[in-house]
C-alpha cells in the first residue's frame, strides 16, 4: 500500500516542500530510502524501525521503499524521521487518515494541490519513540504556510516558535503515537500550541545585571558610542587592555532600540536554523551581542559549509558583532566581512543551491593601539619597536576600515575619574535618546529601504541630508587640508546627519559636522578610507 | 583465445576429517530438529535444503500470511558465540539474495503473502535437552 505525509525541508532559511511517500509490498523485507537523502537521513532506517517497534506497533517485514520526493533537491538532517515513521503506519493500515482516499488528489497534479488542506509532519525520532526537538522549526513552518498545508505536527519543544506563523495550526506531541492519533483525526480534537503572547514577550524587560552605568566615566565614549548606536555606524574602539573596551561592548545592546515584531522574527528565524534558540522559547527578544574568538575561521565568521549554516554575521543580525583584537583576525575571516557589511546579507553559493542569510549588524571592532598595548598611555611606556605598530596596524585593509564610520579611543582612565560613581546614565536612559533618534532617522528614510543613518546610499544621502552653509565651509575646509577622500568626506556628513537627530535638529550644523570630523581622525595614522 | 581444460577429477580429494564429518551430522540433525519444530508451531514447509545455484537455503516454510526463509544454525557450546550470532553478515545476504532468486523464478509464491521473512532457528546444545529459539524477522535484506 502507497501513503504520503508532507513535510519540508531547509535550504538555509528557505523551505522546500518534501513529499514523504512509503510504499510496503511483500517481497523480501528491506527498508531504503530513495531521494537524495544525507547521512542523517539514512541512519533514520534504524530509528524508524526501533520507534514503530517501541511505540507498540508492528514493524512490517515487507519490502518498504521511502521516497522524499522531489527527488533532486538533497535532504539533510534528521527532521524526516517522524513523516517517515507516519508515511510506514499509514502504508500499512495502522493509522488510517479520517476521509482519506476521497479528498486526496491522485495522479498528476501540481504539488501544492496534493499538499492543500493536509497535515504536515517533522521532527526527530529516538529509538522509544520519543519525538525530538529539530533545527528551524520557524522557517519550517513558514514555508509549509506558503506551500498549503493546514497544520503541522511537530516536536513539543519547537511548538512555540512555529505558533508565530499565523494560518497554520500547529500541533505539538512528545511521541509517536500522539503524532499518529493527531493524523488519524485529521487533526480534530487534538490540542494545538497557542501563539504566543508577542507584545508580551517584546516588552519584557531586559536583564539588569549589565547596564551603561556600571562603567565609570568615559564621557566621551559614551557619548561617541551612543553616537554610533543611534545611526547604526560601524565603530572602532582602541585603547591599552582593561580601559572597558569589552565592557562598553556587553552593553551596547542595551541601549539599542527594542527589537520590532518584525526584526525579532528575523533573528529568531536565523537561531533557530542554528540550533542556537532555547527548547521551548518562542522568539529572540533581545538583539544579539556574538563576540567570536580572533581564531574564528573565514566560515565560523561569514557562514557556509556543505550544508550552509549561518556564521557569526548572521547571528548578529540587528546586533552588534564584536571583534575583540581586531588586528589578531584571520586576514579571509576578514574580507568575508566585507559582502555583509555592504549589503547586509550573505550569499554563500553551493553548486546545487544558493543560499542567503541576513547579516545587518553592527560591528564594533577592538583593537590596541600596538602589540604591547600601551602606545600613547598616560604613565606607561611603550615597549614596541617602531616597525612592529606598523605592522599590527597594517593588517587591517583599506576597505574594510572604510566601512567603519568612527574611531574611538578608549583610554586609561584617571584615578580621580574612576572614582565617580553615582553621576552615570543608565541604559534605559541612553535608549530612550537613541530610539528618538532612530525614529527620526525612519521618517526621513520612509521609502528607501534603509533604517539607520549608516545604511544610507549616497544618493539618499544628497537627497535628504541638509547642512547649513558654514558646516558645509567647514567639510571643504577639511576635505582641503586633511586630504581626506569624497568618499570618507560622505561618512563625515553620515555621522554628522546621527548626531543632528540625537539633538533633534533639522539640518546639520557646524558643531555637528565638527564632532563627526573629531570621530573620524582619532585614530591618528591609521590608513584612511 | 583457447582456454586449456583442466581435468583434475583424479587430484586427490582431502579425506573427509573426523571432526567435519561430526559437523555435517550436527548440521542435519539440527535442521531436522528445527523442522520438526516449526511443524509443530503450524507452519507449513515448503521445502528442506533448497538448492538454487550454488547456495542452499535451509527450510522455506509458510504460515498464514507469512512466508519464511529459516537460516538453521547450532552450536555445541558457546566458545565461539551463540548460535545466533554464528549467522555472519555474509550469510545473511547470501540466504537474501538466494531468496530473491527462489522468489523470482516462482512468482506464484507470493500469492496470499503478506510478509516476507528471513528467520534463524538456533539449536542449543549447551543444554540437555537442547534448546531450539526461533528468531523472527532475524535480519533483512538492506
Amino acid at each position: 500500500m502507497l501513503a504520503s505525509v508532507p513535510s519540508e525541508a531547509l535550504t538555509g532559511l528557505e523551505g522546500h516542500a518534501v513529499d514523504v511517500e512509503a510504499d510496503v509490498v511483500a517481497a523480501a523485507p528491506s527498508f531504503s530510502i530513495v531521494g537524495l537523502p544525507g547521512a542523517a537521513v539514512q541512519e533514520s532506517r534504524e530509528r524508524v524501525r526501533a520507534a514503530i517497534v517501541n511505540s507498540s506497533y508492528e514493524f512490517p517485514s515487507r519490502r518498504i521503499t521511502v521516497n522524499l520526493a522531489p527527488a533532486d533537491l538533497r535532504k539533510e538532517g534528521p527532521s524526516f524521521d517522524l513523516p517517515v515513521a507516519l508515511a510506514l503506519l499509514q502504508a500499512t493500515g495502522q493509522v488510517r487518515r479520517r476521509g482519506a482516499g476521497t479528498d486526496e488528489p491522485r495522479g498528476r497534479c501540481a504539488d501544492d494541490e496534493r499538499r492543500r488542506g493536509r497535515i504536515a509532519a517533522v521532527g526527530e525520532l529516538g529509538l522509544d519513540g520519543s519525538v525530538r526537538s529539530v533545527t528551524g522549526a520557524l522557517a519550517i513552518a513558514e514555508g509549509l504556510r506558503r506551500h498549503g498545508a493546514t497544520g503541522l505536527v511537530l516536536p513539543a519543544a519547537n511548538a512555540s516558535e512555529a505558533a508565530l506563523v499565523a494560518g497554520l495550526d500547529v500541533y505539538p506531541v512528545r511521541d509517536l503515537r500522539e503524532a499518529a492519533a493527531v493524523l488519524a483525526a485529521d487533526g480534530d480534537g487534538a490540542g494545538r500550541a497557542a501563539a504566543p503572547d508577542v507584545a508580551d514577550l517584546l516588552s519584557a524587560p531586559p536583564p539588569d545585571d549589565t547596564d551603561w552605568s556600571d562603567i565609570a566615566g568615559q564621557s566621551q565614549v559614551k557619548r561617541a558610542l551612543e553616537v554610533a548606536v543611534a545611526g547604526a555606524h560601524n565603530v572602532l574602539l582602541s585603547g591599552p587592555p582593561g580601559a572597558g573596551k569589552t565592557m562598553f561592548a556587553r552593553r551596547l545592546p542595551g541601549v539599542m532600540p527594542p527589537l520590532t515584531l518584525d526584526e525579532a522574527i528575523a533573528v529568531t528565524r536565523v537561531h533557530s536554523v542554528a540550533g542556537l534558540l532555547p527548547a521551548g522559547a518562542a522568539l529572540v527578544t533581545r538583539r544579539a551581542l556574538r563576540a567570536p574568538h580572533h581564531t574564528i575561521s573565514s566560515v565560523g565568521l561569514v557562514g557556509g559549509g556543505a550544508t550552509p549554516r549561518p556564521g557569526e554575521v548572521s547571528l548578529a543580525h540587528l546586533g552588534v558583532l564584536f571583534l575583540d583584537e581586531f588586528p589578531e583576525f584571520g586576514m579571509s575571516a576578514l574580507e568575508g566581512l566585507r559582502q555583509p557589511l555592504e549589503d547586509g546579507d550573505v550569499t554563500i553559493s553551493r553548486a546545487l543551491t544558493s543560499v542567503c542569510f541576513p547579516a545587518r549588524i553592527m560591528l564594533v571592532a577592538a583593537m590596541n593601539p600596538c602589540p604591547c598595548g600601551y602606545l600613547g598611555d598616560r604613565e606607561r611606556a611603550c615597549a614596541c619597536p617602531a616597525f612592529r605598530v606598523r605592522q599590527y596596524r597594517s593588517r587591517l585593509s583599506g576597505p574594510l576600515l572604510d566601512r567603519i564610520d568612527l574611531r574611538i579611543e578608549v583610554p586609561r582612565l584617571a584615578p580621580d575619574e574612576r572614582r565617580r560613581l553615582d553621576l552615570d546614565e543608565t541604559s534605559a536612559v541612553v535608549r530612550a535618546r537613541v530610539t528618538a533618534a532612530r525614529e527620526r532617522q525612519l521618517a526621513r528614510l520612509r521609502g528607501t529601504g534603509a533604517y539607520a543613518n549608516a545604511h544610507m546610499t549616497v544618493r539618499h544621502l544628497r537627497r535628504l541630508c541638509r547642512l547649513e552653509p558654514d558646516a558645509v565651509s567647514l567639510l571643504d575646509r577639511a576635505y582641503e587640508r586633511l586630504r581626506i577622500s569624497a568618499r570618507a568626506c560622505d561618512r563625515v556628513v553620515k555621522v554628522a546627519q546621527t548626531i543632528a537627530d540625537l539633538e533633534g535638529a533639522a539640518s546639520i550644523t557646524v558643531a555637528h559636522v565638527g564632532e563627526s570630523l573629531s570621530y573620524r581622525f582619532h585614530g591618528d595614522d591609521l590608513p584612511l578610507g | 583465445m583457447g582456454h586449456e581444460i583442466r581435468d583434475d577429477s583424479d587430484r586427490p580429494v582431502s579425506a573427509p576429517t573426523r571432526r567435519g564429518v561430526a559437523n555435517v551430522r550436527l548440521g542435519r540433525a539440527a535442521e531436522e530438529a528445527a523442522a520438526r519444530y516449526l511443524e509443530a508451531r503450524g507452519w507449513r514447509l515448503l521445502g528442506r535444503n533448497v538448492r538454487v545455484g550454488r547456495g542452499e537455503l535451509d527450510i522455506i516454510a509458510r504460515r498464514g500470511p507469512v512466508l519464511a526463509f529459516v537460516e538453521v544454525k547450532a552450536r555445541r557450546t558457546h566458545t565461539c558465540g551463540s548460535p545466533e550470532d554464528a549467522v555472519s553478515p555474509a550469510k545473511r545476504r547470501q540466504v537474501a539474495r538466494l531468496a530473491e532468486l527462489w522468489l523470482g523464478a516462482r512468482p506464484w509464491a507470493l500469492g496470499g503473502v503478506r510478509d516476507v521473512r528471513f528467520d534463524i532457528v538456533a539449536v542449543d546444545l549447551t543444554t540437555f535437552p537442547a534448546a531450539v529459539r526461533h528468531l523472527a524477522a532475524a535480519f533483512t535484506s538492506d
